[in-house]
């Protein structure tokens, strides 16, 4: 592939997909200076790997692939402390309370919230809800974290409970 | 159960988040990229620049020195300094970042990564060090035999210049230790996060 075609690749990606990587960004760095580098770092890989899209997937799930892959290699690269008390769906489900009375108090606190829940979760867990957030279906979200169906199925039917337990019954966002 | 209305909504919540527009230009894109290839060059440079500085030096005392012993420790330096530029063409030159690889294989990357620098450091001792012992032990023994004092003295001042080289080598060899240790940590991190 020339570099022009790979650069207008980079450019029709980004433009599709930018506010989507941002909010990646968000579930992988609380600090604001690091998620300002850890989305460059993405735009980057992203910037490189279209020197060897091939095609076999959609761009999506190439973007979304590359976006986590760059993300898990920064977060591997600046080893974080925190990291080691990740947890996954299942020790999630297991440790919430059924509700939080607080949960609804305000939409920018139940975003929050949720982006806390997300960024404790182990990375491929990460990947999965992010991906069920970002709208995708199951058999999106599998090609993109290389799951089974059946995996990603028993993963979706976890984080919706999750979220009901962790946000009770009332809406998320009410003001 | 769940139910899907309130499911939508988290989904609403998520992707209505407000976006900071942080974008990059392709020029800051090539600078970026153009900054990392240059540190893989800094770094390329310095270990091989400090193994070709050996094979000069060595080479120059093939021409200064005419003891048999001093040559033949020379030779042997250079030879254990070449193979230690193989070994770190060797290591360098492994698997290539997985762009869109699938999750475990990312990670497995990462991992295996870690596992061959933890190896390089552990092992310190039979490719980075170990190469040097003959030459070095060799040419200072030469240097020893050469030196226009008694021979009690001589002897002396070999086991005093084998020593400091030992002593160096050994600093050397437990800073790596202490290295790979802290890489341990790291992969068993990581293995923490496969599941």
């Amino acid at each position: 592939m020339g570099e022009a075609a790979q650069d207008a690749q980079y450019h029709q990606a980004a433009a599709e997909y930018g506010a989507a990587l941002e909010r990646l960004a968000r579930a992988y760095e609380f600090d604001r200076e690091r998620r300002r580098d850890l989305l460059q770092e993405i735009h980057l890989a992203l910037w490189r790997s279209f020197a060897l899209f091939d095609g076999r997937c959609s761009p999506r799930t190439w973007v979304y692939r590359v976006a986590h892959n760059a993300a898990v290699s920064y977060a591997v690269g600046r080893r974080r402390s925190g990291d080691r008390n990740l947890v996954s769906l299942e020790e999630v489900a297991l440790t919430l309370g059924d509700s939080d009375g607080d949960a609804a108090a305000g939409r920018r606190q139940a975003l929050a919230r949720l982006t806390e829940l997300v960024q404790r979760l182990k990375p491929l867990d990460r990947q999965v809800i992010v991906s069920y957030l970002e709208g995708m279906d199951a058999g999106s979200i599998g090609e993109i974290t290389g799951l089974s169906a059946s995996n990603v199925a028993t993963k979706i039917h976890r984080i919706k409970t999750v979220l009901a337990r962790r946000f009770s019954e009332r809406d998320p966002h009410a003001e | 159960m769940p139910n899907e209305p309130l499911q939508d909504e988290f989904r609403n919540l998520w992707q209505d988040q407000p976006s900071e527009n942080i974008t990059m230009s392709l020029e800051e894109i090539r600078a970026k990229a153009g900054k990392f290839q240059r540190r893989i060059w800094r770094r390329n440079a310095l270990e091989y620049g400090a193994i070709a500085i050996v094979v000069i030096v060595f080479g120059l005392y093939l021409q200064w020195f005419p003891a048999p012993v001093m040559r033949a420790g020379s030779v042997m330096i250079i030879a254990g300094a070449l193979y230690v530029a193989y070994q770190l063409h060797r290591r360098a030159a492994s698997e290539t970042t997985p762009a869109a690889a699938e999750f475990e294989q990312c990670l497995g990357f990462h991992r295996r990564a870690l596992e061959r620098q933890r190896e390089a450091l552990a092992n310190i001792w039979s490719w980075y060090l170990g190469p040097f012992i003959p030459g070095l032990t060799i040419f200072s023994a030469g240097m020893a035999m050469a030196a226009p004092i008694p021979f009690r003295h001589r002897v002396l001042a070999a086991a005093i210049m084998l020593a400091v080289i030992g002593g160096v080598f050994w600093l050397v060899a437990q800073m790596n230790l202490r290295a790979a240790r802290k890489l341990q940590i790291r992969i068993d991190e990581l293995k923490s996060l496969e599941q």
